[in-house]
């Protein structure tokens, strides 16, 4: 053998088109994957993607931004401002005032969808700060969204006082009365009329018909803190203007980056592919390999065991041991693993008895070779292709039962995946409200990943063998 | 001699899936504490029906409270409770078997049982019902295709074919099931999301069955669409093998018209291949519809998983759907493996 057999598998891969279309996909997936490792904090499942007070300022259920681009009314983007520095900084002689604002352009057909505003680290050392907060509009009027008296020192508390630290402050700006009160002094309509679409209302002006017509312009966003003392300070200050379309994919009904979301499940996915049809590749040819090998009643109890585990229904019984045995990832993957070793078992012992009578085995044996040297030099090298196609080809099935499963509700909760950002889909109705953005995407990379897989298996056809297709016991 | 061996060893290796299944179930439930928990809770259930009873005739509330720990005694020696859960083993797999599992927490029959038997049972037709069709049409649009495939071996049509076989394999059938459900329910609006029948369902039973039949067009497209695949290139390149066999070529030499040659000479002696072929499918059909169920909120077993899942956790209401799919699934095996020996002569004169 001039060449390793690695690379001349490879080489041929190379050589036909799906096998050539695998690589290239595989090689994208794989870079993705550890761009997507090293730069998600290890918490991700727990820490972020299951802790909906993280997505509290993204908009519910909104389709990616790009769609606007498809509309002829354009809706509003998401804008999230975050101000670490005041504008104007001085003595009013009483009191220190600081002000935190930033314009921005609206120029969309819809207001927005919800006002928020947070406020984090607060510190004053005599007497609480009082916060205002603005909305200065194109057209000169200043509505009052809200004013905040941080909470007084409690017993015992020493100097400084901080608040806001761990928890922001975040409030929505809600219809209240001082809110409506200004605006009805800017619209001249009472405010009965405003309360329903405040945000209208906000960012409008008013029509002869009796609704709001959108004022489009420069607004400012203004946040006003009087402090007593020149030491107190506020850390940052963050302005929301809820959006009606979000990012690359949307988010969904927690207002989840669903971008995020899918980014994360593809190493989770190429993890439950590899992982598993390694190890079942590797349980398989080692029982097939002794069953072969060793024959007598260690290969007739294997073959027996191979032909009933076969036989089982792999979905019903995983639905089952997962259930109660709860929904974690290595025991989904220990329960596929322990279903799919049959079909290979079987085909190497078909190989290993027909490469055991042959010429090479009986010379090795003739040279004194032991059983060991004769299994990995003389018998395996020639099984090889065969079990790396099996390798390739149990990828896509692993994938999918998981995918299958977390469908079901059975995904493990602190691993987002693709089958539960789709399982969260269903369960909430997107399917029915027509959210395509939410579960078009994940069912395509789970198709676009297990592809991969189905093109390398194709390409290495010619290398193994025509009949190997088709030999899967379970395909959900 | 040869068919009785042959359905003979089938027939065990099947009966031995379906208890191996059934030890697997129980010995999980069994290590996990489930069973005692379900014994416990049956018990409790038993002592609340006859406190009743018994506070007529026994006044005295201390005297009371004996006659029932005494009665708990009873049932708890009774049911094995006593005893490690391994010893009882044997009883809980006839248990299953009898789909004798007690009450459902939540979940309710439509007549409104709460008996595990009567829940799960109303499911099995519904389920075979969604099952068998699309099996047969798989089955007959598959076979179609494949053998006419099979004489245009080679052609784009052909290779376009195979690679939808290929690619077909990597589809989520459910997932199809969802997009299905975007374009011709959401967007187009011509069919329904879900459901077995209308509300209200309209009357008469022809009309009824046509409701049926309009709520099951997209389920079983569905699971057309995700098994037929891999089933027309089995039927296809098994057919391209024989086509090039001796005795095809006399067939034709003979003079015999095309499409007799492809039945009786290509496709009779296909036959038992394919359905190997169909058995291989037959897996994942069996997988595919108890997701597919779940999405098109087909009444049947495998919407009843989804059910048993979310919400408050119905165990053995799992477990007797467990039972009842491997079942279902060892006796196709046998009317499958029954077909094959019917069709293959060899196995017969072997």
């Amino acid at each position: 053998m001039a060449e390793r057999p690695s690379r001349r598998i490879v080489k041929e891969l190379w050589q036909s088109g799906p096998g050539k279309a695998g690589l290239i996909l595989l090689a994208l997936l794989a870079v993705t994957s550890l761009v997507v490792i090293v730069s998600y904090p290890r918490n991700f499942g727990t820490g972020y993607w299951a802790n909906p007070g993280y997505w509290a300022d993204n908009p519910k259920s909104a389709p990616p931004a790009w769609t606007n681009a498809l509309t002829r009314e354009k809706r509003p983007r998401h804008l999230v401002i975050d101000i670490d520095e005041p504008a104007v900084s001085e003595s009013t002689g009483r009191a220190f005032r600081r002000v935190y604002s930033e314009k921005s352009v609206f120029d969309a057909d819809f207001p927005p969808t919800f006002v928020s505003f947070s406020v984090s680290n607060l510190q004053y050392s005599r007497r609480p700060p009082v916060l205002t907060v603005f909305l200065i509009r194109p057209d000169g009027g200043e509505v009052t969204l809200a004013r905040r008296v941080a909470s007084g020192p409690r017993q015992g508390e020493e100097v400084p006082y901080v608040r806001y630290a761990d928890e922001p402050l975040r409030e929505s700006v809600g219809a209240d009365d001082r809110v409506l009160d200004s605006l009805s002094r800017i619209h001249g309509v009472d405010r009965q009329s405003m309360s329903a679409s405040l945000e209208a209302a906000l960012f409008g002006i008013s029509t002869d018909e009796g609704g709001f017509g959108m004022l489009r312009g420069e607004y400012t966003l203004q946040l006003e803190a009087l402090f007593q003392d020149e030491d107190d300070s506020l850390g940052s200050v963050r302005f929301v203007l809820g959006g009606s379309v979000y990012g690359v994919m949307g988010t969904d009904a927690l207002g989840r980056d669903l971008a995020l979301g899918l980014l994360y499940g593809l190493p989770v996915a190429l993890l439950i592919g590899v992982a598993t049809s390694t190890v079942s590749t590797l349980l398989g040819m080692f029982l097939g390999m002794t069953s072969g090998y060793s024959g007598g009643w260690i290969d007739l109890s294997i073959q027996r065991a191979a032909d009933i585990v076969a036989n089982i229904p792999v979905l019903p019984l995983l639905i089952f041991l997962v259930f109660i045995g709860g929904s974690k990832l290595w025991l989904i993957l220990l329960v596929l693993v322990a279903f799919s070793w049959p079909g290979l078992t079987i085909m190497v012992r078909t190989m290993v008895l027909q490469l055991k009578t042959g010429l090479e085995v009986e010379s090795a044996k003739a040279l004194g070779a032991s059983s060991f040297r004769i299994v990995f030099r003389h018998i395996l090298p020639h099984a090889a292709s065969y079990v790396l196609a099996q390798l390739v080809f149990f990828a896509p099935s692993a994938i999918l039962a998981e995918a299958g499963l977390s469908f079901l509700g059975l995904g493990d909760p602190s691993i987002p995946t693709w089958g539960q950002i789709l399982e969260y889909g269903f369960r909430t109705g997107a399917v029915f409200l027509g959210y395509w953005w939410w579960v078009v995407p994940p069912g395509l990379f789970i198709v676009l990943t297990a592809v991969t897989f189905m093109f390398l298996a194709l390409g290495l056809e010619p290398v193994v063998d025509p009949r190997l297709r088709g030999r899967r016991s379970w395909h959900f | 001699m040869q068919v009785v061996k042959r359905l003979l060893v089938k027939g065990l290796t099947m009966l031995a899936v379906l208890l191996i299944v059934q030890f697997l179930v129980v010995i999980t439930l069994g290590a996990t504490g489930y069973s005692d928990r379900m014994l416990e809770a049956v018990i409790s259930e038993e002592l609340r029906a006859i406190r009743p009873s018994l506070a007529e005739t026994i006044r005295d509330p201390e005297r009371l409270e004996e006659a029932l720990t005494a009665r708990r005694d009873e049932l708890v020696a009774l049911y094995g409770l006593d005893r490690a859960w391994h010893t009882r083993l044997p009883g809980m797999v006839f248990r299953v078997f009898t789909l004798d599992l007690g009450e459902a927490h939540t979940l309710r029959s439509s007549s409104g049982s709460n008996r595990v038997a009567d829940i799960v049972g109303e499911r099995i037709p519904k389920s075979m019902l969604l099952l068998t069709t699309s099996m047969i049409v798989t089955a007959a649009i598959g076979l179609a295709i494949g053998a006419r495939l099979s004489s245009r071996a080679g052609t784009v049509l052909d290779r376009v074919v195979s690679s939808f076989s290929a690619v077909s394999y990597a589809l989520p059938t459910w997932w199809v099931g969802i997009l299905l459900i975007l374009f011709f329910s959401f967007r187009l609006g011509i069919l329904p999301s879900g459901g077995m029948y209308s509300a209200p369902p309209p009357d008469g039973s022809f009309l009824r069955f046509l409701d049926l039949l309009y709520h099951a067009l997209l389920p079983v497209f569905t699971l057309v669409l995700a098994g037929i695949g891999p089933y027309i290139y089995v039927v296809r390149t098994i057919s391209v093998n024989i086509a090039q066999a001796d005795h095809v070529t006399v067939a034709r030499a003979k003079g015999l018209s095309d499409s007799l040659v492809s039945r009786r000479h290509i496709l009779r002696v296909a036959a038992p291949p394919i359905v190997t072929g169909l058995v291989m499918g037959f897996a994942g059909t069996l997988g595919g519809s108890i997701l597919v169920e779940t999405v098109f909120n087909w009444q049947g077993m495998g919407r009843l998983y989804y059910e048993a899942i979310a919400g408050t956790p119905d165990e053995m209401v799992i477990v007797a759907l467990t039972f009842v799919y491997t079942l279902i699934y060892v006796v196709a095996r046998m009317i499958l493996e029954v077909l094959y020996v019917l069709l293959d002569p060899r196995v017969r004169y072997g």
